[in-house]
């Protein structure tokens, strides 16, 4: 089993390669669309490359979880996730950091939660198996 | 030469317009491997006809049609020359009928074979382009998408959805370099072409500005600047190649 460091350091390697930004622009908290300037067709590049640096399978929505973006009233209203919406990040994204994100839920500020920290956050609770079971997403 | 130790994937690639873009690429120093169907004789003969002219060229044999074909010429390619850089996708059939009577076998296969054939070979490379951020995509279209005949809507409907499938990949595609491009050819004179031009004549050639049918090679040279440096801005765009054809002007 990789340590955190090695997992960050692969991530980071990753990010690199994926997003052809310099390796000083990769911090932990670094927002892959707002800081290193993702694109949905990185997204999937990210999975793609992850899946093969760890020997991982990374199933659709698992990473990137989509459902919330699909404009379902009950999990986003007005612009805002709801209550619900919130529990339903907070369970499909346990390797996510809300604590910024909870005061002003706004959708634009969903893409803030993906970070380089949450990347590696996440490899290792895939790795160490303690990932929620996949729903029906 | 344009294309030197760049390696060319052609679909269709043993006769008619396919041949030409095979021995254009290769004359710019491209190693260039063809998909042919059926016709051993015509693809042994490429082969050595683009060695003659100081060029290496690979034929596979498959149906693009077979959705598995791609995979196994892409790794096929990787195995033998551990490199991509062109996809033309070139490969079409017609089965033209009046369409009260076409068959739905007639209707499937020339769109699995033209459309089907595109998107599964574009398949097969799109990632390795994105990972290397460079590639070109060239497909081979038709004027017959936007200037129909009688007895073709198969063909032009294949044909049409190529042009839409061109520009939609391009937007996907060009923040990593790769463009996405179409030739739409008018009338060429290939072994497809043949029988519509037997029947119909000096007629065709009236309605052609330029008064002369297109050879393989005035397409090829068009599919040559579409996959080097030279159109590196170009992408998402159906470039017409058609004497003048599709400017609908009669003939004074």
């Amino acid at each position: 089993m990789p340590s955190q460091e090695e997992i960050y350091t692969k991530v980071s390697e990753t990010l690199v390669e994926a997003l052809n930004v310099d390796e000083d622009e990769i911090k932990p908290s670094a927002t892959l669309q707002g800081d290193l300037g993702a694109e949905s067709i990185d997204f999937l590049d990210i999975v793609f490359r992850l899946e093969r640096e760890f020997g991982i399978k990374i199933p659709r929505g698992e990473l990137f979880p989509e459902s919330i973006f699909q404009g379902d009233p009950d999990l986003i209203q007005d612009g805002k996730v709801t209550h619900k919406g919130l529990d339903e990040l907070r369970t499909k994204m346990p390797f996510a950091d809300f604590t910024g994100f909870e005061k002003n839920p706004e959708v634009n500020a969903i893409s803030d939660l993906f970070t380089v920290d949450m990347i590696a956050r996440y490899i290792q609770a895939k790795l160490n198996g303690t990932l929620p079971p996949p729903s029906d997403n | 030469m344009k294309l030197k130790d760049q390696v060319a994937l052609v679909t269709g690639g043993s006769r008619g317009i396919g041949r030409g873009i095979v021995l254009a690429l290769a004359a710019e120093g491209a190693k260039v491997a063809f998909v042919f169907r059926g016709n051993q004789a015509a693809a042994d003969a490429l082969v050595q006809d683009v060695a003659k002219a100081g060029g290496t060229a690979l034929a596979l044999q498959a149906d693009v049609a077979d959705p598995a074909a791609a995979q196994q010429c892409a790794e096929r390619l990787e195995k033998e020359w551990g490199r991509i850089d062109i996809l033309v996708n070139n490969a079409g059939i017609v089965k033209d009928d009046l369409f009260v009577r076409m068959e739905p076998e007639a209707w499937a296969s020339v769109l699995q074979t033209n459309l089907g054939g595109t998107f599964s070979f574009c398949k097969a490379v799109a990632y390795t382009f994105m990972r290397q951020r460079r590639g070109r995509i060239i497909n081979v279209s038709s004027v017959a998408a936007e200037h129909v005949n009688p007895g073709q809507t198969n063909y032009a409907a294949s044909k049409g959805a190529i042009n839409a499938f061109t520009r939609a990949l391009a937007v996907e595609l060009a923040s990593r370099g790769v463009t996405v491009n179409a030739v739409a050819p008018g009338f060429i004179e290939t072994d497809m072409s043949q029988a519509v031009r037997n029947k119909a004549g000096d007629l065709i050639k009236k309605l052609i500005p330029m008064r002369r049918y297109g050879t393989p090679e005035d397409i090829a040279r068009v599919v040559v600047f579409l996959a080097s440096e030279d159109s590196g801005y170009i992408t998402g765009q159906v470039l017409t190649v058609d004497g003048g054809l599709s400017l609908g002007a009669a003939a004074v």
